[in-house]
């Protein structure tokens, strides 16, 4: 008997058998099954095989290939060419899936190693979770998806985000835990009954459990929305066993005595949960992506959390007081309360641009722009995600909505094969939206027919505001605008000048900001069309890019060379955002971007680059007031390095090897503290190395006011 | 008067929000300057009536509201810059009511020329010391050594202070 070599170079026995089921398989996808002719065909192939010195795969079809077409079977030798062909895909498929694992086996593959500055994948749980998403992404690709999304997303014209999660794993991406409802009702979680908190130590306790929870049935972030106002109760409580405890033993100043305990208190029980959620590691193989919004409560204990928030941040993590990176806080600004000089708690506002200062967080949300711009006020879910407003019985409803999903689109690629011509571009682009809308649709479909016990604690223990029973559907959750599902884009930047050229830059041409704004406003037409269409609360989301801006702009370099102003910086520019290399002073920054975040009102983020502003608040509150009136949200980025060798506190210098201290040369990971915002977060990159991509868009950063 | 460089908005030479120019001049020379091309009388470009217009315009900005002008250099109070820099301080004070006027110099307030102190009427803060590498600092405010001191000379930057 003859021996075949396969593919692999393995060598097996010759077995007749697999061919004959190969051509009888083609001969009845064209109706044409003949059992006495596959006989024949058969003895035939065998025959002219055995005559052959070595038998190799090739060398088999070939001789089938033939065989059929002599029997002028044409259509049954096309049937076999193209099954032969599926399992040609298939196989590649199968042998890509393994190079992935070999290259998370033999930490090989630093984009996959690198893709999300917050996960560290040298420890084991953190590759378990890369193992498991290699596979997810695979199976959605190969048995979920429709051939058409997994082409636009392959050849890099869209990006199906978190495939390594959804739509393998009927998940979502961000949310904003109610936390009330959780801690006023109770609930449950793995073995125990959890009742209401009696003192604000037990309530930031329980909210890290319920972090750690959450963020580990969806794979975006997870926002505590007006933490101060919800946890407010639990000040007074422990407020008045403080009061009762200083009549206990007869204290002489009593209020005094329960003040000086209740801050003390409230301060620690924010520390506590401050340590409590970078020190968590969820199931998901990272430190959870945590944003506390706070600000707007008025009340004496709302205040007190807004101080401890702040103090806890300023005064750092662990011995050498590091720049605590999660959870993100969000400082609110409103009128009335704490904008101006003559407001009640304006006092927080200074204390909040102290620890920006410090800690380059909190951000701020301009109250009025929030609600002018997304129709209502509350924290953006994740880094930059923001709901629309919705009412549930006549009032405004936020905590426990979420958001969906995102899938971004490529905008550079489409100008690239535009080449210039702004027509063909907004045709194209409308072709490209409908693949956008399918592949959006994917996830909606996905998550239905789902039952609530896929995620006890979001859907039948208060975290998505119900509590469903087990077998309930949870898909009625995300209608009518309850969640938000979202179209992403990115480098409106690389986007003009592929259609114009890059002989002027955008920032100073009022006629290419004019082509811009319109091409934001047809993805802000469209998702509203899907909304009528569908009743799905669809939205314009700036997509931050972490990691997809190299993923898309390598695709495109490969295909279209290195295009100056476009594929030639390795990276594409975040959503509307200004080219991080144009210097301008930020509050021509502001005004440049003004107008994005009304079009895509579902997600955006702002912000300037700053010199160490430590001494001067004065000059970052100018700042925060020039963007009251004019952006919703609004970061400073301020260089907040520190040198634990010499002291240095400032910019530490970013190369593509890493970074080093400007004052004495260490370049030492551990003896050092840097944060970058990666996004609408912050990393410390020296911990946790950013993609190529994002590193060099770090290098490449101008500072908006650096005079000297 | 030649000048360095102008910068319309700044933020890390003095507090708040500022318009800064950087004279030309200067003949402490100290060890590790960090503006030493500045030192030469003759270097950058001369200070015309048309950056003095321009300084008051941005001074006067609505949309970007200044706190104040600083002036460094450079020495603004070097002998041969005292009547320009006399002027912008007085036209400054004439044309721009509300500004602030910080000024950095190498010479010590207590030992001032009857000229500079001329000038530094005008002045609501001045920081005053040369620069002195082994008592270098590089947490300070506004000030690069300890031995540097901030004066806040006028009512209301005392009242601040």
């Amino acid at each position: 008997m003859q021996s075949v070599i396969k593919r692999d170079g393995q060598k097996v026995e010759f077995n007749l058998h697999r061919i004959e089921t190969a051509v009888s398989r083609a001969m009845d996808s064209v109706a044409n099954a003949d059992a006495a002719l596959l006989t024949h065909l058969c003895t035939e192939i065998e025959i002219k095989l055995s005559k052959k010195p070595a038998l190799d795969i090739q060398e088999i079809q070939r001789t089938v290939e033939e065989t059929l077409i002599e029997h002028q079977l044409t259509d049954v030798a096309r049937a076999y060419i193209s099954y032969r062909k599926s399992r040609d895909i298939e196989r590649e498929r199968r042998s890509s899936l393994n190079e992935e694992i070999k290259s998370l086996l033999m930490q090989s593959n630093d984009d996959l190693l690198n893709e999300n500055a917050n996960k560290d994948a040298n420890v084991i749980p953190t590759q378990r979770d890369l193992l498991a998403g290699i596979v997810a992404r695979h199976y959605a690709k190969a048995h979920i998806l429709s051939e058409q999304i997994v082409t636009a997303h392959e050849s890099g014209a869209i990006h199906y985000h978190d495939l390594d999660y959804a739509p393998f794993f009927p998940m979502f991406n961000c949310m904003l835990v109610d936390l009330k409802g959780m801690l006023c009702n109770g609930f449950k979680m793995g073995n125990a009954e959890i009742a209401s908190p009696k003192s604000i130590m037990t309530a930031t306790n329980v909210t890290a459990q319920i972090i750690a929870q959450v963020a580990s049935h969806i794979y975006g972030g997870t926002t505590i929305d007006r933490i101060d106002e919800v946890l407010e109760p639990y000040v007074t409580l422990s407020y008045e066993k403080h009061l009762a405890m200083a009549g206990q033993w007869n204290i002489p100043d009593q209020e005094g005595y329960a003040h000086a305990q209740i801050e003390r208190e409230c301060y620690d029980a924010f520390q506590a949960l401050e340590y409590e959620v970078n020190t968590l590691h969820t199931s998901n193989g990272q430190t959870p992506f945590v944003t506390f919004g706070f600000g707007l409560g008025k009340s004496w204990q709302a205040k007190l959390i807004q101080q401890s928030i702040l103090n806890v941040r300023i005064d750092g993590l662990g011995k050498n007081k590091k720049t605590a990176v999660f959870p993100k806080l969000v400082f609110a600004i409103k009128k009335g309360i704490n904008q101006q000089p003559e407001d009640p708690n304006y006092d927080i506002k200074q204390l909040a641009l102290e620890c920006a200062s410090q800690r380059m967080y909190p951000d701020i949300l301009n109250y009025d722009q929030v609600v002018e711009k997304t129709g209502s006020f509350k924290t953006p879910m994740g880094c930059r995600s923001f709901l629309g407003k919705y009412e549930h019985e006549g009032t405004e409803l936020h905590a426990g909505r979420n958001n969906l999903g995102v899938v971004s689109l490529n905008l550079p690629r489409i100008a690239l094969q535009a080449n210039g011509n702004v027509e063909l571009f907004f045709e194209q682009l409308q072709q490209q939206l409908l693949i956008c809308k399918e592949a959006l649709m994917s996830r909606i479909e996905r998550l239905q027919k789902v039952k609530a016990k896929i995620a006890p604690i979001l859907y039948m223990e208060g975290a998505c505001g119900v509590r469903l029973k087990a077998e309930d559907n949870i898909s009625e959750l995300f209608k009518n605008g309850r969640a938000s599902i979202s179209l992403g884009y990115i480098g409106i930047h690389e986007t003009i000048n592929a259609l114009f050229g890059d002989d002027a830059h955008l920032f100073d041409d009022p006629q290419r900001q004019q082509v811009a704004v319109e091409i934001v406003k047809t993805l802000k037409a469209a998702v509203d069309l899907w909304t009528q269409q569908t009743g799905y609360g669809f939205s314009l989301y700036s997509t931050p890019s972490e990691n997809l801006c190299t993923r898309f702009c390598k695709i495109d370099q490969k295909e279209f060379g290195s295009i100056k102003g476009v594929t030639d910086k390795g990276y594409y520019t975040n959503s509307f955002h200004l080219d991080v290399e144009k210097k301008v002073n930020p509050y021509d920054k502001i005004d440049f971007e003004q107008p994005y975040p009304a079009i895509a009102s579902g997600g955006f983020i702002c912000y300037g680059e700053y010199p160490n502003m430590r001494h001067n608040l004065k000059a970052l509150e100018d700042i925060w007031d020039y963007s009251y009136n004019r952006v919703p949200y609004y970061g400073t980025n301020t260089p907040i390095d520190e040198c634990y060798s010499c002291g240095y506190q400032g910019e530490f210098d970013c190369t593509s090897k890493g970074f080093s201290c400007p004052s004495c040369g260490n370049k030492e990971n551990d003896k050092m503290s840097v944060t970058r915002r990666v996004c609408g977060y912050l990393g410390s990159p020296n911990a946790r190395p950013f993609n190529a991509g994002k590193q060099e868009e770090v290098i490449r950063r101008v500072k908006h006011l650096e005079n000297s | 008067m030649n000048y360095h460089a102008y910068h319309s908005l700044d933020v890390v030479n003095g507090e708040g929000t500022r318009c800064t120019l950087f004279v030309s001049g200067c003949e402490h020379k100290c060890k590790g300057c960090y503006n030493a091309s500045t030192w030469s009388l003759m270097n950058g470009h001369p200070f015309t009536r048309a950056l003095e217009d321009q300084i008051i315009r941005d001074l006067s900005d609505t949309r970007i509201k200044r706190q104040g002008l600083s002036l460094s250099g450079g020495d603004p109070l070097h002998p041969a810059n005292l009547t320009a820099v006399l002027q912008l301080v007085q036209r400054v004070r004439a044309e721009c009511p509300g500004k602030d006027i910080w000024c950095w110099t190498g010479y010590k307030l207590a030992s001032l020329t009857e000229q500079q102190q001329h000038v530094v009427q005008y002045i609501d803060v001045l920081i005053d010391g040369k620069f002195i590498e082994a008592q270098k600092q590089p947490n300070l405010a506004w000030r690069g050594s300890s031995n540097q001191q901030i004066h806040y000379l006028s009512q209301t930057e005392r009242a601040l202070a």
